[in-house]
């Protein structure tokens, strides 16, 4: 369902109001923990203070394990988010530069007006300083631009860089994490003159944090690597094999059989047109859900259905298909589309003439079965259900478009 | 140490809170935080305001007038910064923390604090439109979302300032 506002759950219109108390949350903490005092921050460079590192390296984990887990509980849809483009001599020289104003000025951004709005003089100033370094590279962006845009790399993942898998490299990072903490607080006490204390790993200082990134580390380490819910990407090879089997078609006769033999009826049929051609005429037990709304939530709790063997139609089949390529997309795994769609399938049991010249057993054998099934569908009680207007079956799901919801959940 | 830091919140608990935030951020919004983006709005409505003829030949606030709604400050940054401030005021006022202040080291006169924090402030400024944001926007949200570009400019930032602290020693330790 998340993230809220690109998936139109919240009035994007609320966007600044929520930025509003994000930032009222993001500022609080911030001074609560002490960021608001630049010597505090500069200590992290010289061993006397790592409160810097200490919050960094726990928020950066609890974020980045928290959008794990409500990607796997599906509450928030992971392509959906912004990952920042990797511009990689652009990162390096702008990291660079701005390590050297953290040293000299003993703040970032952030900080610096977390310390000026509650006095801090020298914070004021550091933020005077970051809009005339912004103008000066507004000024200069000419000359600036080259190396700013060379080697885009686009939303280039940090484990895929390295070649590992997602899970183990949270956890290392987690354990990187454990270890930076438990060294700093050991040359932090050297720095101060504080008498280490002979307690080893469970000092009580690193309790806390010690058991939180146990916990987070192996929370992340248990889940599946792939989400709970079945919305998940599946990747353009996979989707391109598909496609070109075409393996996903499902014959009319088979759609047919099955609607003849109910105890053999483990269809899912779903048509993919517009309300009003459903509702004029449709197969029999099938559900409306038109090509636009393939992707929205109401369509994941009917789709999600694995028993149940998912058929796709359209008058022919190029809407279905691209349902069909839709769905897949997303990991649909048990969904398939009726071959020649309703068109073949009418042509065949309703005004075709089911005549043909063939010898083979196969094609004879298949027309004896068209003949049949077009007695039992224009005599029997399912062309009732077939051919009559209105509402042509009971199962019919109202699948009205939700207002605001877009994507998936 | 004349800050005593019991007065702060466990760095722990304030991680952990501030990856709460961050994780808020991400679930309503689909994006991270970020400070120097405000930064960036407001030297953008200034130049704008002030000079437009130069804004509009100056391709990099061009570019913003030519494809924004024209208004930097009516800005998802901007209303996140404009929070900042309220809740780090509020929590400095309400800890007795709020007060006219310099905090540098023991060695170096007020002056001298003061060159130095516009130096470095110039810098970040420089340095997070190279970065694509700041410790906040590039580094921490980045690396929530596990993107190289967050881990590349943490180690930057971080990896340069311990190059160069022994350099510099003198502004912050004795």
């Amino acid at each position: 369902m998340g993230p809220l506002i690109p998936q139109g759950y919240v009035n994007p219109d609320l966007n600044l109001f929520f930025a509003f108390v994000i930032g009222l949350g993001f500022g609080y903490v911030l001074e609560q923990g002490g960021f608001s005092n630049s010597r505090k921050l500069a200590g992290v460079f010289y061993g006397y203070d790592f409160v810097v590192l200490r919050v960094f390296f726990t928020a950066a984990l609890t974020a980045a394990i928290g959008l794990l887990l409500f990607s796997y509980m599906g509450w928030v849809e992971y392509d959906m988010l912004y990952v920042n483009p990797t511009f990689l001599k652009s990162a390096i020289v702008g990291g660079i530069i701005m390590g050297f104003g953290f040293v000299l000025g003993g703040y970032c951004p952030g900080t610096s007006m977390v310390g000026a709005v509650i006095g801090k003089i020298d914070a004021m100033f550091f933020v005077l300083g970051l809009l005339g370094g912004i103008f000066f590279f507004g000024s200069f962006y000419e000359l600036f631009r080259p190396l700013y845009e060379a080697d885009n790399l686009g939303g280039i993942l940090v484990y895929d860089s390295l070649g590992v898998d997602r899970d183990w490299f949270v956890f290392l990072f987690g354990m990187v994490a454990l270890a930076s903490f438990i060294i700093t607080r050991k040359i932090e006490d050297k720095v101060n003159g504080v008498e280490l204390l002979p307690k080893g790993l469970f000092h009580p200082s690193y309790r806390m944090p010690f058991f939180m990134m146990l916990f987070l580390t192996l929370l992340n380490l248990y889940l599946p690597g792939e989400p709970r819910s079945k919305w998940y990407e599946n990747d353009a090879e996979t989707l391109l094999k598909a496609a070109v089997s075409a393996s996903h078609y499902a014959s009319i006769d088979e759609v047919a059989y099955k609607l003849l033999h109910e105890p053999e009826n483990d269809l899912l049929l779903v048509d993919v047109r517009s309300p009003d051609e459903f509702a004029a005429f449709s197969l029999p037990g099938a559900i409306n859900l038109p090509l636009a709304e393939v992707l929205s939530q109401k369509a994941e709790k009917l789709l999600g259905d694995t028993r149940k063997n998912i058929v796709l139609y359209s008058y022919a089949s190029t809407a279905a298909d691209q349902a069909w390529l839709l769905l897949q997309r997303r990991g649909i795994q048990n969904i398939r589309v009726l071959q020649q769609g309703l068109n073949g399938f009418f042509s065949a049991y309703f005004t075709g003439s089911n005549q043909t010249e063939s010898r083979s057993e196969q094609v004879n054998f298949d027309l004896r079965f068209r003949q049949r099934a077009m007695k039992a569908f224009k005599t029997g009680e399912a062309a009732e259900k077939i051919v009559t207007k209105g509402t042509p079956v009971t199962t019919i799901v109202d699948i009205m478009p939700p207002k605001a919801g877009k994507g998936g959940c | 140490m004349e800050q005593k830091p019991k007065a702060y919140m466990n760095p722990y608990l304030a991680g952990f809170l501030l990856g709460m935030v961050l994780l808020a951020s991400f679930f309503i919004t689909g994006r991270g935080l970020g400070a120097s983006g405000a930064a960036k709005s407001v030297v953008i409505e200034t130049i704008g305001s002030v000079a437009p003829e130069y804004a509009k030949e100056n391709s990099f606030y061009a570019s913003f007038f030519a494809t924004g709604d024209g208004r930097p400050m009516r800005n998802w940054l901007v209303y996140l910064t404009l929070g900042v401030l309220g809740g780090a005021f509020f929590s400095g006022f309400m800890s007795g923390r709020a007060g006219f202040k310099i905090d540098k080291g023991d060695q170096i006169s007020n002056t001298t604090r003061i060159v130095f924090a516009i130096a470095g402030g110039f810098l970040f400024g420089i340095g997070s439109q190279f970065g694509r944001g700041c410790t906040s926007g590039a580094a921490l949200s980045g690396m929530a979302v596990l993107s190289a570009s967050g881990f590349i400019t943490t180690i930057a930032i971080f990896g340069t300032g311990y190059v160069i602290a022994y350099f510099f020693r003198k502004l912050w330790i004795n």
